[in-house]
């Protein structure tokens, strides 16, 4: 089944077509790269889907029903997850507050005004686990804003996925990392998406050929091609629109 | 025409004067806030001051027009110097820097107004030249309620020549839009804003100057027009001119004619009218800017 | 030891609390009085500025309406208890709140303040304008004030005993802090938080972002009106000027700042720093708009942070450097 699919979606802003016609179609469970030049639409993609905006036309099915236009609240409590390229957590917040919060989202304890939050033992495990499987317990009462840049994205991708989504949109993952904190948060996206679906835009393709199951392209809001790595790697309309861009 | 038009007529003119003043007022504060994204609390402080000066202008040299020509500028230092030393410096905390900042600075100006000239109301003579009425269309009217609504539309006329004919017009509007990336393109933006707070006080000031003939100079002045301009700011939207124009326009004829039919519940008329517009549209009638 | 010390000072706390009238006399005893429901006044607007991140300006208004619905409650209603009249005039303030909630939730930062400076201006002036029920500006005095009676053990006059009102007081505001701060400790405290922190973020975890701004807003506007209720009790006048005037409006925002926007009690002792400035400044001006201008301008530019929060960031400066010496020591 298609957890994720978009039907003749498009988007303007002010006049400008950022989004056309595009089909997008995710199966369940498999991890699926976007890609294309800057300008291409990926971001405004994934803010039609994600529900920052509604789209100018077109619809958007998740799990089979259709959430066209609804709020990035709702979507989130159906199961769907972000994260930001720039990174957006909550600053003066400890590490262990940011997740904490995600952690209660999960729970559905999002109007509880009649228990002290820090005496609430199941939360405080359930942070702390996964504090602890994204390597932050030592800086769980450190500000947001004062973690290093690796453990600061750690916890922008964290906190998207603490909600325990099926489905995880995250956007830049490894965006201003090294090499080496590249291949780390890779090893990370790897393990805490399990038995999840994603899709993620990005431009560093080792990243996406060491993670993608399949690949869509999209030039100018429209889908150029879509297929497994080696399809893509071949295609030649891909290819002629970019002109060595893929670096493959 | 007969009786009754006349009055309406009046009471509309009446009304026009004031909106016209309102507009001085609130056009420079919106202009402020949409490429500053600064609320001056202080905006009607400067303009009770402009009329105090001009008060002392005239006290001085028994001219009214040297009053007009000088005070405004006088009090656009004023504003300027805020801006500069005082205002820069609480950017980092955000608009409720700028808001207390500017609400100390407006509590500081009427505790110097009152030490400075008393809390008596003081009268402003306009000059003999505006005195008396004209003839017109079988109405007898004050000259100098035309004088403001005049100048009012002079200033708004060379306002807009300026920012639509002119390079620092260009520029404004640029940065209106989108203040950093002028910045980015090498523009001195701290040097518009500058002005741009300069030319927005003296607006202000113009109309302190103006409409103290009518209402005399008193403390409370900034209290009372200042709660009106910015009522107009508010309904009209923040950052858009025409909003605050044609909310002026709408507020001015609502006093007047509200003041004949209603009274005493004039001023809940007002007030009224803008607790429907926000609870409608929030963001005021034309306003688009998200602070 | 040190699990006893807090309790400890709770109750000595609460001691000097009981024998705070004997020992101070009345004049002193009313100005605390004043401060308590100044404190709370002042904290209930933080919860929507300094926890929430939400500015409003014309917080006055719920504790003008807290103080118009209990007058109004005692002059018309014969018979009315205490308690009961305080609740109508928590009532009239939650009502207010809950007729502008769906507006002001949709906006935030200026325009959320502005709309507040906005409707306060309305509710002044229609405070003003409708003689008929609210007095226009003598606003309404005299109004009968019940005994306080604990059915079974006592009646406590309130009227012409500063003493006995001064204790009905301080525990019901006692109460409405402690309520406060545990509400700041609820999950639902930490939603406030975030909301401050990044609103958009929040949506997109999940959280209801207007609905939860509206329940704060409810919270914050009941307890201004609590502290509404009492000041007009305690004066036996409620009128516009004294209600919803400015130096009603801008008090607890100076409280917050002097204090510190950033905890709890950061504006309890802003509230008290300020009375005291107050007290010592009207001796010897009557310049009060200059004192205020002063303070605000003051405090803004040279200490943002109020007293506690300027306390805290010295405190953790001082923490880093002491780490960097012993680090440094350590290594030489």
């Amino acid at each position: 089944m298609n957890i994720l699919e978009t039907r003749g979606l498009f988007h303007d802003f002010s006049g400008l077509q950022v989004l056309s016609d595009v089909n997008l179609q995710i199966r369940d469970g498999e991890r699926h790269a976007l890609i294309g030049p800057n300008g291409a639409g990926k971001t405004t993609l994934f803010n039609v889907v994600t529900g920052t905006y509604a789209p100018s036309r077109g619809q958007v099915f998740f799990k089979g029903r259709d959430v066209t236009g609804w709020a990035p609240n709702e979507l989130s409590r159906i199961g769907m997850g972000r994260s930001f390229q720039i990174t957006s957590t909550f600053g003066r917040l400890s590490a262990f507050q940011n997740i904490r919060l995600a952690i209660l989202s999960k729970r559905g304890i999002r109007f509880s005004l009649f228990r002290s939050v820090d005496k609430m033992r199941e939360i405080t495990r359930e942070t702390e686990a996964v504090l602890d499987r994204i390597n932050l317990t030592a800086e769980r009462d450190r500000a947001a804003s004062a973690l290093s840049y690796g453990k600061h994205r750690a916890l922008e991708i964290s906190l998207a996925l603490a909600t325990d989504p099926e489905l995880v949109m995250l956007d830049e993952f490894a965006a201003g990392m090294s090499r080496d904190e590249t291949h780390y948060a890779v090893d990370l996206v790897r393990r805490l998406t399990e038995g999840k679906t994603v899709v993620l835009i990005e431009h560093d393709m080792d990243v996406v050929f060491s993670l993608a199951d399949r690949i869509t392209v999209l030039h100018r809001g429209e889908i150029l091609a879509t297929g497994t790595p080696t399809e893509i790697r071949h295609n030649q309309a891909v290819k002629d629109a970019y002109l060595g861009d893929l670096e493959v | 025409m007969d009786q009754t038009t006349a009055m309406y007529v009046a009471q509309g003119l009446h009304g026009l004067a004031y909106g016209m003043v309102l507009f001085l007022i609130a056009a420079g504060l919106n202009v402020i806030f949409g490429m500053m994204g600064v609320l001056n609390l202080a905006h009607a402080s400067f303009f009770m001051l402009s009329a105090y000066l001009g008060f002392q202008f005239v006290s001085i040299t028994g001219n009214f027009w040297l009053a007009l020509l000088l005070a405004p500028p006088a009090t656009a230092i004023c504003g300027v110097l805020m801006e500069r030393f005082l205002l820069t410096k609480v950017h980092a905390f955000g608009h409720m820097g700028e808001l207390i900042l500017t609400l100390g600075v407006a509590q500081i100006i009427l505790a110097a107004v009152k030490g400075i000239w008393g809390t008596e109301s003081l009268p402003l003579k306009m000059p003999p030249i505006l005195e008396g009425r004209v003839t017109f269309a079988g109405l007898d009217y004050p000259i100098y309620r035309l004088f403001i609504i005049g100048l009012a539309l002079a200033i708004l006329a060379v306002m807009t020549l300026l920012l639509y004919k002119t390079r620092l017009g260009k520029i404004v509007r640029a940065a209106v839009s989108d203040a950093g990336m002028v910045n980015a393109l090498g523009i001195n933006i701290p040097l518009v804003f500058m002005m741009v707070f300069g030319i927005g006080i003296w607006m202000a000031g113009v109309a302190g100057v103006a409409i103290a003939p009518i209402l005399t100079v008193f403390p409370g002045l900034a209290d009372q027009v200042g709660m009106d301009a910015f009522i107009v700011v508010v309904t009209g939207g923040f950052g858009s001119l025409l909003g605050a124009f044609v909310v002026s326009i709408i507020f001015g004829l609502l006093s007047s004619y509200g003041v004949q039919f209603f009274s005493q519940f004039a001023s809940v008329l007002i007030v009224g009218f803008m607790a429907i517009v926000l609870a409608i549209r929030p963001n005021g009638l034309f306003g688009a800017r998200d602070a | 030891m040190r699990r006893v010390l807090p309790a400890l000072s709770w109750l000595a706390g609460a001691v000097a609390l009981a024998v705070l009238p004997t020992v101070v006399g009345p004049y002193y005893t009313n100005v605390f009085v004043t401060f308590a429901i100044f404190s709370v006044f002042s904290v209930s607007l933080n919860l929507l500025l300094g926890y929430t991140g939400l500015f409003s300006f014309g917080h006055a208004m719920f504790f003008g309406a807290g103080g118009y619905g209990t007058a109004l409650a005692l002059k018309h209603v014969s018979g009315l208890a205490l308690l009961p009249a305080v609740g109508a005039g928590v009532l009239a303030s939650l009502v207010l709140a809950l007729v502008l909630a769906p507006i002001v939730v949709r906006v935030s930062g200026t325009a959320f303040a502005m709309l507040h400076l906005a409707f306060s201006q309305v509710l002044y002036v229609l405070a003003l304008k409708l003689r008929a029920i609210t007095g226009g500006e003598d606003g309404i005095g005299n109004f009968p004030i019940p005994p306080l009676n604990i059915p079974g053990v006592a009646s406590l006059p309130m009227k012409d005993s500063p003493q006995n009102f001064y204790y009905f007081a301080i525990v019901l505001l006692a109460l409405s802090l402690w309520l406060m701060w545990f509400f700041t400790k609820t999950p639902f405290g930490q939603v406030q938080l975030a909301i401050r922190e990044n609103a958009k973020r929040t949506d997109y975890l999940g959280f209801k972002v207007p609905q939860s701004k509206a329940v704060i807003y409810l919270v914050s506007a009941a307890f201004a009106g609590v502290s509404g209720s009492l000041y007009g009790l305690f004066h036996n006048l409620v009128s516009a000027d004294g209600a919803f005037g400015a130096l009603v409006s801008f008090a607890p925002i100076i409280n917050i700042m002097i204090g510190g926007i950033g905890s709890f009690m950061g504006p309890i002792l802003g509230t008290a720093l300020f009375l005291v400035i107050e007290e010592v400044t009207s001796r010897f001006t009557e310049r009060v708009e200059l004192v205020i201008g002063l303070i605000f301008v003051f405090v803004i530019m040279f200490a943002p942070l109020g007293v506690l929060g300027t306390a805290k960031m010295l405190k953790q400066k001082w923490l880093a450097g002491r780490t960097a010496r012993d680090a440094v020591q350590r290594a030489a």
